[in-house]
């Protein structure tokens, strides 16, 4: 006991117990000053002293005294087990035996004195499944513990377990989200996982592709593939839409691991949702498989609305037609005009006229692919092309090419119409009895189902109103069709005959349409003649266009899919814009959403009005891998379009990451344990580091000592004992 | 039964038949897709040609796929079928009345929006009679376009035929006037009397005399009416790329 092991805590003010000091000195003084004459002084000395220590005592008591006592006590250490339990930790194991995730088992749990048990003995341990994300675990449950999900983020899981532990241990292969923030917190000690030497494996990495393409333009995908153990091997890369093969490229591996980049470029030629893949094959003594293959989604546009148009002669109706598709910026149009027959007399040298042939065999052998729509303007074909090109218009139109029949009396007066191969396309035929009329002007009016087709149903915007067709002006000359089954008559004649003016159908994948009529440009100048513009005629030209093409601007539904890559195990949400309804909002509810799983199966939607007139939200959830269907139905069509579910281990690199590890328990302040001998100790030797202390601090206070009342009581019995024996008392 | 003579006289008239109408119905379309419709106005002579229309629309259907009708429409510009008539001839002479204002603006739309044109002053005097009128009221019907020399590589040249130079009853001048809208040309313009050219009376003589070309200078004014009146009908078609190699082979000939 020293000193400084005393504290004071005065219980009155300083000044007081200063002034009963003093008070207590006189009192000794006065005391001394009156027994010296009787008692002399060295007797009157001690006896005033011993008064003066008695009182010095007992007003001493006011400080408070208190004498302190520190004790040095120790923690024992607690730490964190972590075990990977990420998709990669299912992967095999060194020498093919078990998994991972069984190694790591067997670490903690196996042999005579199972790790886990040892640790236990020594430390406060805690036990954590460290997977996308973190969970407490018992001892128990760790046998049962099985690997799937994504890979966990460290940072935020070392974080979590700061301040509650003295350091971590992690199990893992190495597949972990970790970035080095130069902070040291929690120790971290790595037991690695897996075999990197006999980790063999060919991944695609990365597949960069635009999700948007224009038909007939290359399209170039960009692919990243890394390799573990196949240095020195030549192998394929195949890009596939579906089943069909679209283009293939060797790359050559030369050291391992090794990231090789290339480019698959294919030139895409028929429109929609295509599902594409980028795939290796599978090579001998894989570990993982399923990470060859990425799968993605394209959609393919047109860049411009190609037509192959074909006019019998010249005529007002060729020129305004042409008008109206050259005014047009997305169409890309390729006329040509028969403008002499072989029975017109040639009068002139060759070189004089300007005149050139027609490619016909170019045109409807090779080239016809590549339009959207072949156009015949009054052409009366058979004098022109034969019918092995005929037959291909046909298939062209059966494999989703469109075809359009601009009326007049050529249409009417070759029999190639009639019965030949093109007759099957047409959605019309012709009634038999006159084919061309022309004595009496034809008006026209709407059919109840060009109300509602998207081809003839105009907003005002766009110039349309109610009695537009009322009064448009009469044509000159019709052709004298009727409808066939399954075609559909959107404008049709105003009178008792009701012939059929505009009609549309389909033929195969692809559609139809026929204009009985060479006048059609009268309803542009009609309107033009009235100061209302042409805009009607151009629209109506424009949407005939874009309906026989398929253009998307005509659906009347727009799916807007989520931005992010979904999941399996997750809910989805689409947006959808039903245009009609944006256009003169009318009661909802008629809207329809079926979503079909990649089995083809219907599975269960939601569909709910947002407060945006027109737009509606759909949700479901998405279970499985693979391509769902969602389909959207509407009175005024339907639209569909394809969402891609990647695999969980889709783009997975399971490689054990060992070297990950080591900087990841570097950065810590922690260790990578390579050695399975001796683990015990060197955890010891971080637990010691780790230990922790803390200082039992105790106060006495003095004055309730009876030592203290009892040197008071021998000071004040001496004296008065003195006093007795020398006669004072 | 018929007698020899009867047999003999109906071969006879059948094969007459076939030589004056036969080749007609072959050549011709059923139902004409093209007519001229000649504008009437006030003032001047605003139809100094009277016999040309059936001889041109004979030549174009001799030479073209065009079907054509030969007779003429007569209309003006308050008749309210002129937007009707895609292809407008007018010609003149001598000076005549302006037009209204409501004419002005009736004809500004017709050739603004789709309309078209061919105006030609048969007397060939420039800045004199039916060319100083004409010109001033062009002016005011679209006032931001001006009336000028169409390039030599205008589609009214290449149309049909492939031509270098304008003929006519005169020559005034080698080439076409134009007045061209976002390439279109609604308006095209010529002082050398193209119809008179053409003009034949009911014995398929013609009417008048060419100079000093002849009759080289005629069948050029054919073959310019024939490119106006396909070019009317096929606005730019001939510029499309595909006729570029073909008609720069031919011109090189």
């Amino acid at each position: 006991m020293s000193l400084s092991q005393i504290i004071i805590a005065p219980v009155i003010p300083f000044w007081l117990i200063s002034l009963l000091f003093a008070l207590g000195w006189v009192l000794a003084i006065v005391q001394y000053w009156l027994i010296q004459r009787r008692l002399g002084r060295s007797r009157a000395l001690r006896l005033s002293l011993l008064r003066l220590g008695a009182i010095s005592l007992l007003i001493s008591f006011s400080l408070n005294p208190s004498l302190v006592v520190k004790k040095d006590n120790k923690l024992s250490s607690s730490l964190a087990v972590l075990v990977d339990t990420s998709e990669s930790m299912g992967l095999a194991g060194p020498e093919g035996n078990g998994s991972r995730l069984d190694e790591a088992k067997a670490l903690l749990l196996g042999g005579p004195k199972p790790l886990l048990k040892s640790l236990e003995e020594r430390y406060e341990v805690r036990l954590y499944a460290f997977g996308e994300s973190l969970r407490s675990i018992e001892t128990t449950e760790l046998a049962g513990l099985k690997a799937g999900g994504k890979m966990g983020d460290l940072n935020d899981t070392l974080g979590k377990l700061d301040g509650k532990n003295a350091f971590a241990i992690l199990l893992s292969d190495g597949n972990l989200k970790w970035e080095n923030t130069d902070s040291a917190g929690l120790p971290l000690l790595a037991l690695p996982l897996g075999d990197p030497k006999g980790y063999r494996d060919l991944l695609i990495k990365e597949v960069r592709a635009p999700s948007l393409a224009f038909r007939g333009r290359p399209v170039s995908i960009d692919v990243n593939i890394k390799s573990f153990g196949y240095n020195g091997r030549t192998l394929p890369v195949l890009l596939k839409d579906g089943e069909r093969l679209l283009t293939a490229k060797s790359v050559r591996i030369d050291e391992s691991p090794a990231q090789v980049s290339l480019s698959l470029s294919f030139t895409p030629e028929e429109l929609g949702h295509h599902k594409l893949s980028v795939s290796i094959p599978p090579q001998f003594g894989e570990s993982l498989t399923s990470n060859n293959t990425m799968n993605l989604s394209l959609k393919v546009v047109r860049d411009k609305i190609r037509i192959l148009m074909v006019s019998g002669s010249p005529s007002s109706s060729y020129r305004f037609m042409r008008m109206a598709l050259k005014n047009d910026p997305s169409i890309d149009l390729l006329s040509f005009v028969i403008l002499r027959t072989p029975s017109n007399v040639m009068n002139v040298p060759v070189q004089e006229q300007s005149l050139i042939p027609f490619p016909i065999e170019t045109l409807f052998s090779r080239e016809i692919k590549n339009f959207d729509l072949v156009l015949f303007d009054n052409f009366p074909y058979p004098l022109y092309i034969g019918p092995n090109h005929a037959e291909s218009v046909k298939e062209f139109v059966k494999e989703g090419g469109s075809f359009a029949i601009m009326g007049g009396p050529n249409f009417s007066s070759e029999g190639g119409y009639l019965n030949g191969p093109l007759s099957e396309i047409l959605p019309t035929r012709f009634t038999g009895n006159e084919n061309y009329r022309r004595d009496s002007p034809s008006w026209a009016r709407l059919s109840r189902a060009g109300v509602a087709h998207p081809i003839t149903r105009f907003f005002s915007s766009e110039g349309g109103h109610p009695d537009l067709w009322s009064g448009m002006p009469a044509l000159d000359g019709i052709n004298l069709v009727e409808p066939k089954s399954p075609g559909l008559v959107l404008i049709e004649s105003d009178d008792t005959s009701r012939s059929p003016i505009l009609s549309i159908g389909s033929y195969g994948r692809g559609r139809a349409l026929v204009l009985a009529t060479d006048y059609s440009w009268k309803w542009y100048m009609g309107r033009v003649a009235e100061g209302k513009g042409g805009l009607a005629y151009l629209r109506l030209m424009e949407r005939m266009m874009r309906w026989l093409t398929k253009d998307p601007s005509l659906d009347p539904v727009v799916i807007t899919l989520p931005e992010r890559t979904i999941t399996a195990g997750q809910e989805t949400e689409v947006r959808i814009k039903v245009r009609e309804e944006e256009v003169s909002p009318k009661p909802r509810g008629r809207v329809l959403l079926s979503v079909f799983s990649p089995a083809g199966m219907k599975i269960g939607s939601l569909l709910k009005p947002t407060r945006e007139s027109g737009e509606y939200l759909g949700s479901f959830p998405v279970e499985k891998i693979g391509t769902y269907k969602v389909k959207v139905e509407t009175p005024a069509g339907s639209v569909e379009e394809s969402i891609v579910i990647p695999g969980p281990l889709e783009g997975l690199d399971a490689a054990p990451d060992h070297e990950k590890l080591r900087k990841v328990s570097s950065a810590s302040g922690g260790k990578l344990l390579f050695s399975r001998d001796g683990l015990l100790k060197e955890i010891g030797v971080y637990a010691e580091k780790g230990e922790k202390h803390f200082i039992e601090e105790r106060r006495l206070p003095l004055w309730g000592s009876p030592y203290a009342f009892a040197l008071i009581l021998v000071l004040l019995v001496t004296e008065w004992y003195l006093r007795r024996r020398w006669g004072l008392i | 039964m018929m007698s020899r003579r009867s047999l003999f006289l109906l071969v006879l008239g059948l094969t007459a038949w076939f030589f004056f109408y036969g080749p007609k119905l072959v050549l011709a379309a059923p139902f004409p897709q093209f007519f001229l419709a000649q504008l009437k106005y006030r003032g001047g002579e605003w139809d100094p040609n009277t016999q040309s229309v059936e001889a041109i629309i004979e030549e174009l259907e001799l030479r073209t796929s065009v079907s054509g009708m030969k007779e003429r429409r007569i209309v003006t510009l308050s008749d309210p079928n002129l937007f009707f008539c895609p292809f407008l001839y007018m010609a003149g002479k001598y000076d005549f009345e302006p037009f209204t204002p409501q004419e002005r603006e009736t004809f500004r739309r017709f050739l603004t929006y789709g309309g078209f044109l061919f105006a030609e002053d048969t007397l060939g005097v420039k800045g004199v009679g039916f060319d100083r009128v004409f010109r001033a009221e062009m002016s005011r019907v679209l006032p931001n376009h001006e009336l000028k020399r169409l390039p030599s590589d205008h589609s009214v040249y290449r149309s049909f035929y492939l031509m270098d130079s304008i003929g006519g009853r005169q020559k005034v001048n080698p080439y076409l006037e134009g007045i061209t809208i976002n390439n279109w040309t609604p308006v095209i313009y010529s002082q050398n009397d193209l119809t008179g050219a053409w003009a034949r009376d009911r014995f398929g003589k013609w009417v008048n005399m060419c100079v000093p070309g002849g009759e080289p200078q005629r069948s050029s004014a054919v073959k310019a009416g024939i490119n106006i009146v396909v070019y009317s009908l096929t606005s730019d078609y001939k510029k499309d790329l595909v006729h570029h190699p073909f008609i720069k082979r031919r011109q090189a000939q």
